[in-house]
């Protein structure tokens, strides 16, 4: 059984702001899964708005910090994926409305 | 804590004097304005000259180096050659600029010298940059871009050196007959396709754009480097119709370039007009203001055409272009380098924190009228809208400098 469903690991997350938007990754719709098995080795499969994004790696950083600041996580690996390309649909609604997206 | 790479984020004090120093060029060159008289300015005086390379050397170039500290490894996905290079790039750029500038006015012995160090500071650069897209193992239009802009600008700072030793009496050339060429060479194929490559990628960056097509990219990009290469021809083998393939060539390409602008802002998700959008919206439209102004000095024989055309060009297009992205560039490298250690450890500002508020938008209204009158001067020839503009436009870069220094030692 999963020590931390997909869920939890998801707010965990969504405590990692993108800087130059202002609001968390989860709620931008870049982080795609997240999974942990039952001795705590997390995946998560995120994107980013675009590729040429300066902040690459530290943002790759600071989900791994969020995930490992977790209690009896053993390891955390973030994969970041172009497939499906970002785009404004997949953010919130919350996110939309106040970038003025909808 | 993990150490993060600072590969694409170079040190903050190797970037800053650029931004500094390119501020004050700035605003130099809009109090250089009150020494014109609108009635009787031609491209070829001396003044103007001067005045044109404060602006494009002091002011453009040294930002756009700045910039390309930071997005040379954003935009080529790999990281700088030897980014200490540029610790050397702007005190040389600095020098042979006020050199350059006192020359042209003064003491033209000076421009030799002053061309000579602005050639090896650009040569610095260019070399850094080469050597840099050497890493790049594919390549994408972007970076291709860079390539050729970088290549136009090698060629053209060594027409610049040939004109600045026959200004000074050192050698026997036609500056007249190089003159295109060299602007062509800096200003269309380096400054101009620097540009259009780099806002593909900044502009949906920040507009968070996507689902737009880049062959509209390809073409301008194609047409304007024939462009460059038909003036080029001509300037050097007096061939006139040459010449006026390559005008048109230029004008065709900026306004395709045009075009792939607006779709990127057509499938932009970001819709709130900040500080950045406003800028570079004033920055477009002045784009195409010179576009029309140019497009019709073809046909119609009256000089201020020409130099209205060029002045959109530059304090319009270039300039707003320029201190839009200062906005954005300058927050980033602050906040990576002093709060982005903070990161979970405690509650750190946004980007958009680090704005002056009050001062950006003082500059962006300044500037923006100050660009307008002067416009307006110019086509009339009318020396007290001239200065009126000046003032305006003094007023905006005093705020410009200030936003800079303030985005520069913003502290929690």
């Amino acid at each position: 059984m999963a020590m931390y469903s997909k869920e939890e690991l998801f707010l965990a997350i969504s405590t990692v702001i993108d800087p130059e938007v202002g609001f968390n990754l989860v709620e931008m719709g870049l982080i795609y899964d997240a999974v942990c098995d039952d001795e705590g080795n997390v995946k998560v499969t995120m994107t980013l708005s675009t590729k040429a994004c300066p902040m690459h790696q530290m943002i790759q950083q600071w989900v791994k910090e969020a995930v490992e600041k977790m209690a009896n996580i053993k390891s955390a690996e973030v994969k970041v994926v172009w497939e499906p390309v970002w785009n404004i649909t997949m953010a919130d609604d919350n996110v939309k409305k106040a970038l003025g997206a909808v | 804590m993990t150490p993060i790479s600072q590969e694409f984020a170079p040190p903050f004090k190797l970037i800053a004097p650029y931004f500094i120093i390119g501020s004050i060029f700035y605003l130099l060159s809009t109090l250089l304005l009150f020494i014109f008289d609108a009635s009787s300015l031609s491209y070829l005086d001396p003044q103007v000259i001067s005045f044109i390379h404060i602006f494009l050397l002091g002011f453009v170039m040294m930002t756009i180096f700045g910039a390309m500290a930071q997005l040379v490894p954003v935009v080529l996905e790999v990281g700088h050659f030897a980014v200490e290079l540029f610790y050397a790039i702007w005190p040389l750029l600095l020098v042979g600029t006020l050199l350059m500038a006192a020359g042209f006015v003064y003491f033209p012995t000076l421009l030799p010298y002053g061309g000579l160090i602005v050639l090896i500071s650009l040569m610095i650069f260019v070399g850094e940059i080469f050597l840099t897209i050497k890493k790049v193992k594919q390549f994408t239009i972007v970076m291709s871009s860079v390539l050729v802009a970088n290549s136009f600008l090698f060629f053209g700072i060594i027409v610049g050196l040939i004109m600045a030793l026959g200004y000074a009496g050192e050698i026997s050339v036609d500056i007249h007959t190089l003159l295109k060429a060299h602007v062509y060479l800096v200003i269309g194929g380096y400054v101009s396709i620097t540009i259009m490559g780099l806002s593909v990628v900044l502009l949906p960056m920040f507009g968070l754009s996507h689902g737009f097509s880049l062959k509209p990219l390809h073409r301008a990009i194609y047409m304007m480097s024939f462009a460059v290469l038909f003036v080029v021809i001509a300037s050097l083998f007096d061939v006139d119709f040459l010449a006026y393939i390559g005008y048109g060539l230029s004008i065709v390409s900026q306004a395709i370039y045009f075009y792939q602008v607006y779709t990127i802002y057509k499938t932009r998700a970001r819709k709130e007009n900040d500080i950045y959008a406003k800028s570079l919206i004033f920055a477009y439209l002045s784009l195409v203001g010179a576009l029309l102004l140019g497009s019709l000095s073809l046909f119609v024989s009256y000089e201020p055409l020409l130099l209205t055309a060029g002045w959109l060009l530059f304090f319009g297009f270039f300039g707003f272009s320029i201190t839009g992205h200062v906005y954005k560039i300058i927050p980033f490298l602050v906040w990576f380098e002093r709060f982005s250690p903070l990161v979970g450890k405690e509650k750190v500002p946004m980007l958009v924190d680090m704005l002056p508020m009050r001062s950006s938008e003082a500059q962006f209204v300044f500037n923006g009228v100050g660009v307008l009158i002067v416009m307006f001067a110019l086509l009339t020839q009318n020396s007290v809208a001239l200065s009126a503009g000046a003032s305006f436009l003094v007023v905006g870069a005093l705020a410009f400098v200030r936003s800079v220094l303030y985005m520069i030692n913003f502290k929690k």
